[in-house]
């Protein structure tokens, strides 16, 4: 968590050299810290190398889809597409691997198609003027429907290990899905924080209306900004089909509320404008962790569940409270 | 401030030295037990069977499953967690015959041994892998389908139209109980399937799935249902298009509620699991595994007919 955190403000005024967490994140970062040392005190098996790496690859997948997550309820907007369109970009890659298709055609193919997916998203609601709700719910079904369509119901399975190595490779001791978990990071932080198209994520998301007024393309970024969730929806759907050998069409079920909690719990706000990546990264951490964790602890998979939703809960009243006390 | 996260950072690190224990902290091996779901009476059942025979055998037993019996990546990270744990043994019924290889590979990495049960591993994915498992505790699904098949043949007098409620498609244990069916039925020419559809194992949508099918085939007049929960819901859709009687209903399972409709007249048959036998047979088998008994590859778990004459 020491990447830099600079972008949360609208594009009126970002201050530069602050490279520390705002307070906000900071209080989803001691929650996690906070949990990572009560379960070291439960049980000997979390805190070890070995499990950390485990957790960290477990979140990858989240962690991905979340950060398109990030950047569209950071416009003001949601996107609950996300796991079918998972689940068809996985179909897509596998249906090219098995075809025969070169590794990185059928990974083009996949990519362009969560991207296209995401696009025609971003298009309905920016020059369709649907609501984001609507559009990406029906997208939602409709990418469903495609992928098992697609595959008659069937998964997908048993790749070359040239492709599974995208999941079961290890650079040095990290597993490929955290390199690339921390790749798209430090992709996505940047483009965040340091271009005008990451500025006009925050202005949209903080007042649309003056954004527009003020001679910024709206319409078109807004597109781009639902294409960016597609494109991370298909690279986590990449990581998916190697991990499991397989590309199934009923994969990534739920995923879009996963997405919607790492978000919510690192601190962005569901009405948009506020908020960045190094929180989604740490809310999907502790939602990956308290899985982990519980499991280590053989709690029940029902409570399991209630204690999830706690936590989702008190993390972002925790926030709001911490942002309260932050104005005044 | 960056200071402080570094130093709880090192304090973590440093804390990270603790090995990892492989015992629980009663000192009792430990065999896991990794379930599709719990949501499902006959996973509750299957841990019940799996308790009893823990207690008996002196070894803690620990029970996950996903919350969802379709969810293979959770049910992968559950056995990778639950690897982390030191468990001695790992049964284990996949949510996914093919994708669970990839979640065995890593306990046979860690020297973890596999007991599958009730649904089998894909053979050439797990060989491919270089997976080994100890055995499979199971019924004979397809034997299971035939033993439905020939039961509707009888009943029918070989003379019927059916609509077939399959499970979620590509799943081992619904293709098998599909497979055995059809062929059960194909011994008697006057049978025609008229329509075959998955209702992915649930309740509400054996209701919608039969409700549709009676729309498209006023003919049908005997459901094969994969499981019982689909022919439970095929039966409400029966009551709803007031058709009670016309339709004779075969399920899959033996769950309480079916057996109740057997007796009260609405269903005809289902085929009985004992998933309490299994789960116990599942541990037992894992604790000679650790004792380092040999084990067979198969362990067939009966199955029997429920139908009006012997319910209970």
């Amino acid at each position: 968590m020491t990447i830099a955190h600079r972008a949360q403000m609208t594009a009126a005024a970002a201050p530069r050299g602050q490279l520390l967490l705002p307070a906000r994140q900071f209080g989803t970062l001691i929650g996690l810290v906070a949990l990572c040392a009560v379960l070291w005190i439960l049980t000997p098996h979390f805190l070890t190398v070995s499990n950390l790496l485990n957790v960290a690859e477990q979140t990858s997948i989240n962690a991905i889809v979340a950060v398109g997550m990030t950047f569209v309820i950071l416009s003001g907007g949601i996107d609950l597409s996300v796991g079918s369109l998972v689940a068809l970009a996985g179909v897509v890659l596998g249906t090219g691997l098995q075809s025969g298709q070169p590794l990185p055609l059928a990974l083009a193919l996949a990519l362009a198609a969560g991207l296209a997916c995401g696009l025609g998203n971003g298009a309905l609601i920016s020059w369709g003027g649907l609501p984001p709700f609507i559009v990406t719910l029906g997208t939602m079904s409709i990418a469903r429907g495609a992928a098992l369509l697609f595959t008659e119901g069937r998964p997908i399975s048993g790749f070359d290990e040239s492709f599974r190595v995208l999941a079961t490779g290890r650079a040095g001791f990290v597993p490929a899905p955290v390199v690339a978990m921390a790749v798209v990071y430090a992709a996505a932080h940047f483009v965040l924080s340091r271009t005008t198209f990451g500025r006009y994520v925050y202005a949209i998301g903080g007042n649309e209306e003056a954004t527009r007024l003020s001679g910024v393309p709206v319409r078109f970024h807004k597109t781009i900004i639902y294409g960016v969730s597609g494109l991370m929806s298909a690279t986590a759907a990449v990581i998916l089909t190697a991990r499991l050998n397989s590309a199934q069409p009923i994969a990534g079920m739920m995923y879009e509320l996963d997405a919607i909690a790492a978000t919510v719990i690192g601190g962005t706000s569901l009405m948009g404008g506020d908020g960045n990546l190094g929180g989604t990264l740490v809310g999907a951490l502790i939602m990956g962790v308290l899985r982990n964790g519980l499991n280590l602890l053989g709690v029940s998979s029902f409570l399991q569940q209630i204690v999830i939703g706690g936590v989702i809960i008190v993390a972002v009243l925790l926030d709001t409270v911490l942002k309260r006390k932050n104005r005044t | 401030m960056k200071r402080a996260c570094l130093l709880v950072g090192m304090t973590l690190a440093i804390a990270c030295n603790r090995g990892p224990a492989t015992t629980s902290t009663t000192g009792k091996p430990t065999v896991a037990l990794v379930l599709k779901t719990l949501n499902h009476p006959f996973f509750v059942d299957m841990r019940r069977g799996a308790q009893e025979a823990a207690d008996r055998l002196g070894v803690t037993l620990q029970v996950q499953a996903a919350e969802r019996e379709i969810d293979v990546e959770k049910q992968m990270q559950i056995v990778e967690n639950l690897i982390q744990t030191g468990v001695q043994a790992l049964c284990i019924t996949p949510s996914g015959s093919r994708e669970i290889v990839s979640a065995l590979v890593k306990a046979k990495d860690a020297g973890v041994p596999i007991i599958v049960v009730d649904t089998r591993v894909d053979a050439k994915a797990a060989a491919d892998a270089g997976v080994r498992t100890e055995t499979f505790v199971g019924s004979d699904n397809y034997e299971g389908g035939r033993l439905a098949g020939d039961f509707l043949v009888k009943v029918t007098g070989g003379k019927a139209h059916v609509g077939i409620l399959e499970g979620i498609p590509g799943h081992e244990t619904g293709d098998s109980r599909l497979r055995g069916f059809r062929d059960a039925v194909k011994s008697a020419p006057g049978i025609t399937i008229v329509a075959s559809q998955p209702a992915n194992w649930e309740r509400d949508q054996g209701f919608n799935v039969f409700q549709n099918m009676l729309q498209a085939h006023q003919d049908i007049d005997s459901v094969f249902a994969c499981s019982d929960l689909m022919a439970l819901g095929a039966i409400e859709a029966i009551a709803a298009a007031g058709r009670r009687g016309k339709i004779k209903v075969v399920g899959f399972d033996a769950l309480d509620d079916a057996k109740k409709a057997i007796a009260a007249g609405t269903m005809e048959a289902s085929v009985a699991q004992f998933p309490a036998e299994m789960g116990r047979a599942a541990v037992e088998s894992a604790v000679k595994v650790m004792r380092g008994e040999k084990l067979p590859p198969d362990i067939n778990v009966k199955l029997d007919l429920v139908t009006r004459d012997n319910v209970k």
